[in-house]
């Protein structure tokens, strides 16, 4: 075991940091992305009904015929990892903000426009507050898939876990696969957790406990 | 003063409210009634714009409410949905500030507002102040609801069936709470309900719509003694079954409530407490051992005078009191001069029969005007 370490450690260690930084900027680059798409498309029903079955076809498209494509346009730098990243991210937050927004009952939008608010302070104080533990769910799967989408950077010689994935299935070495999927896995339950954990405390109690 | 010229609005090429014209001074409790589809609704929520007037205008003190910016009207009205919608996000606090933070009032004015309001309806700021909505019972929310509303002193407050999703014992609290607060400050309130019980017990004017249509605006009373024609008096049947209308001889024992709590002046204070939380009542109805009339002992009496352990016979308070055979017009004169919340019903033995409220009478004047049941 030590052994391993001392052979494989700096660049382990060197692996998590990097995978950890494409997952957390796309996811990031994604939140915002989606929260804006979403506000907007939930103001335009009409049009989201039809662009939301399109981006979903989008969807449908393997991570790594993309990352391939995208490759082949922008070369073979971080940047092609992190957009294409960050695009697979943005649709499960964009489906459930805009899923979260629709969902605000209408009673609270009519109290809220019968107090007299106009409509940026119903989106701020009332629907986004409210579709706020939709928005979480998202923002939590967009992770976790990303986590595991960022293993496939390493295809195109960009890095992170998915480089001792890769290498240890080419020369059938288990050791090296395991040393790369271990820590991944542990990078989505962990940072799973921290969503849950911001999630709890950005939410005020009245909504927690209406929540089954 | 609130006033409606030619009103009109469309759905579809439907007509939903017709050429509506009609004026609700100052101060007046309106209630807008009639059957649903009506227009009754619609026609509430043209005045603070949530739904816009076809043609027509709405004057609130003479200014055209379509001249005014919709987002700045609504701050100066109350609103009160049915559905109450306080914001499950904000507190109880933050939910009665919505208004006065959208006026950009400071937040030391915000809170002495939010605790004047709740010690308005005897709520604890302690206990309440920090709770969610989905933290209170139904009859708690809706006075929130109706807080909120009052929060920026607006002198206009509509109300949309507000309490047409409470059980019937809290429904009764709040319509008589509603009507104190709206009697204290005179506030103009337009009220809109389906059900005539409430629309007597709480209106100076009731409104009669049908169709889209202002079919008769009147007091309860007139509106009770003279329809304006057969759709009115056919939808107030409707709540008291039609029958021997236009009786005026009828006893009080036909429009009592029965089944009162009573109990012997034997009795310790604490039984009388316990019975009165478990029947959620706050008074009794006091007799002396062979079962004749004492008097009654109410809560407040055991609150500020009472011992533990001691019989409640030196508490007992005067109530007045009518017999089972005096007429119920007789009653009801008694009821309005003394003031009182209700009469206790005394047989000939001047045992306790039973008690008129507030409400059982609203329900006999019906009762006297169509016939059918009384209580």
């Amino acid at each position: 075991m030590s052994h391993l370490f001392a052979t494989y450690g700096a660049m382990l260690g060197k692996a998590i940091l990097v995978h950890l930084a494409y997952t957390v900027t796309s996811v990031a680059a994604a939140t915002a992305v989606a929260l804006v798409l979403g506000v907007l498309l939930s103001r335009a029903p009409r049009l989201a009904r039809f662009l939301m079955p399109v981006i979903s076809i989008f969807q449908t498209i393997p991570g790594i015929v993309f990352i391939g494509i995208l490759f082949l346009y922008l070369g073979m730098v971080p940047l092609t990892a992190f957009t294409a990243l960050a695009i697979y991210a943005v649709f499960p937050i964009l489906k459930n903000t805009y899923a979260g927004l629709l969902g605000v009952e209408e009673k609270y939008k009519e109290a809220a426009r019968g107090c007299g608010m106009g409509p940026r302070q119903i989106l701020f104080q009332v629907e986004l507050p409210l579709a706020m533990p939709t928005i979480f769910a998202g923002i939590r799967m967009s992770t976790v898939y990303t986590v595991s989408w960022a293993v496939l950077t390493a295809m195109i010689g960009l890095g992170g876990l998915g480089e001792f994935v890769y290498r240890g299935v080419s020369t059938n070495n288990s050791t090296l696969t395991v040393l790369g999927a271990v820590p991944a896995a542990l990078m989505a339950v962990g940072l799973g957790a921290l969503i849950d954990l911001a999630e709890k405390r950005l939410t005020p109690r009245g909504l927690q406990e209406v929540k089954s | 003063m609130i006033e409606y010229r030619h009103v009109c609005k469309n759905y579809g090429g439907r007509a939903i409210v017709r050429d509506l014209s009609f004026a609700i001074e100052d101060g007046q409790f309106a209630v807008l009634i009639g059957p649903s589809g009506c227009g009754k609704t619609t026609t509430l929520k043209m005045l603070n714009r949530l739904i816009q007037s076809d043609d027509g205008e709405i004057l609130l003190d003479g200014k055209n409410v379509a001249e005014i910016n919709a987002e700045q009207l609504r701050t100066h009205i109350g609103y009160v949905i049915q559905q109450i919608g306080l914001f499950p996000n904000m507190t109880v606090e933050q939910n009665i500030t919505v208004v006065p933070r959208l006026l950009k009032w400071d937040k030391a004015r915000c809170r002495a507002r939010a605790q004047e309001l709740l010690r308005l309806v005897d709520m604890d700021w302690d206990t309440y102040a920090k709770k969610y909505p989905n933290e209170l019972s139904g009859g708690q929310q809706q006075r929130i609801g109706v807080l909120r509303a009052l929060a920026a002193e607006p002198p206009v407050i509509l109300m949309d069936e507000p309490f047409g999703a409470l059980d019937p014992i809290t429904r009764d609290a709040l319509q008589d709470e509603v009507k104190n607060l709206q009697r204290r400050l005179h506030k103009t309130i337009i009220f809109v309900t389906h059900d005539m019980n409430e629309a007597i017990k709480m209106a100076d004017v009731i409104l009669f719509m049908s169709d889209g249509e202002l079919l008769q605006q009147a007091s309860p009373e007139e509106m009770l003694r003279a329809p304006a024609n057969d759709t009115v008096r056919e939808f107030m049947g409707k709540h008291v079954a039609r029958g021997a209308a236009g009786r005026d001889d009828i006893p009080c024992g036909e429009i009592m409530r029965k089944n009162v709590a009573h109990v012997s002046e034997s009795w310790k204070m604490l039984e009388c407490v316990q019975l009165m939380s478990s029947r959620e009542i706050d008074s009794l109805v006091v007799t002396d051992d062979d079962g004749a009339y004492r008097g009654v002992v109410t809560i407040e009496g055991i609150r500020a005078h009472g011992r533990p352990g001691e019989s409640v016979r030196q508490l007992l308070e005067e109530a007045p009191t009518v017999y089972t055979g005096t007429l119920a017009r007789e009653a009801f004169e008694k009821l309005e001069q003394s003031g009182a919340r209700y009469l206790i019903v005394l047989d000939g033995a001047r045992h306790p029969a039973g008690i008129i409220t507030r409400t059982s009478m609203s329900k006999a004047l019906a009762y006297m005007v169509w016939g059918g049941d009384a209580v």
